[in-house]
């Protein structure tokens, strides 16, 4: 197995999630994630489940039944955008571990730090580079950048830091 | 342009399971044959051995950015040019 790097990582991430977002056809925000998880791509058809949960222990988390069946248990009273986030996170855990993300060799680069990778992921799902970069021509600033992705604050905050993957 | 074909390979990787079987069956040359490489780069890219999928687009990605980061060769003349008037260095490649 070969060293990563942070940036490699980063760089290898925002693919993916820039994958599943061409797979959306989106071409403006907000990324629809609920529903690419609901009417997921073929190769994930087993692990993209969303189940509502009461629950005061976490946001959202992934597991898997004894079938192999994955789906993402999310805390029913989060804010849409706090949901949004959550749901986006969750499923780099559902990719990584689907039998897709294992052809991948997912696991091997991405596994020992899903939680932190999780975070940076679900920030390039919910806003992808090339929706930011529309966005920061068409003059929009980091205060709005929330809203117009609908993420939470905080997140949108990280994700205007995150430096752009277009090494051309 | 390459950076970019890479980018667009990976992220097609993650909903197309056709990359990663060609990759595993050792015909990753043709999946980048339909890509936006040089030919050198291709042909570089095509020889990378990596134990995964991921792997392999690391390394691509390793290539691909010290290629593109790569600063432009500069092309000077030759020392010699410059010291010749104009006329005879006409002459002297006429005769070469």
């Amino acid at each position: 197995m070969i060293s990563i790097t942070r940036e490699e990582c980063q760089w290898l991430l925002g693919n993916l999630a820039r994958g599943l977002v061409e797979y959306l056809g989106v071409v403006e925000p907000p990324v629809p994630v609920e529903e690419m998880l609901e009417h997921p791509p073929g190769n994930f058809d087993m692990d993209f489940g969303v189940v509502n949960m009461y629950s005061h222990l976490w946001d959202a988390t992934f597991a898997r039944t004894p079938s192999q069946r994955g789906s993402i248990f999310v805390r029913i009273d989060l804010n849409p955008e706090e949901r949004r986030y959550s749901l986006a996170r969750e499923a780099l855990t559902a990719v990584v571990t689907s039998e897709h993300g294992r052809a991948l060799g997912l696991p091997d680069l991405l596994l020992s730090s899903l939680r932190e990778w999780g975070e940076y992921f679900a920030r390039q799902l919910l806003a992808p580079d090339a929706l930011v970069d529309a966005y920061r021509e068409r003059g929009g600033d980091e205060d709005h950048l929330a809203g117009t992705f609908q993420m939470p604050g905080k997140v949108a905050a990280l994700r205007w830091q995150d430096p752009s993957l277009a090494l051309q | 342009m390459s950076m970019q074909a890479l980018n667009q390979l990976v992220a097609r990787s993650i909903i197309d399971p056709g990359v990663v079987q060609a990759f595993n069956a050792g015909r990753i040359g043709d999946v980048l044959s339909d890509l936006d490489f040089t030919a050198d780069l291709r042909g570089r890219l095509a020889q990378v051995r990596a134990g995964t999928w991921a792997e392999f687009a690391v390394l691509a990605y390793r290539i691909v950015r010290a290629e593109v980061q790569m600063p432009a060769r500069i092309q000077l003349p030759s020392p010699v040019e410059g010291l010749l008037p104009k006329q005879e260095r006409a002459s002297k490649r006429h005769v070469a």
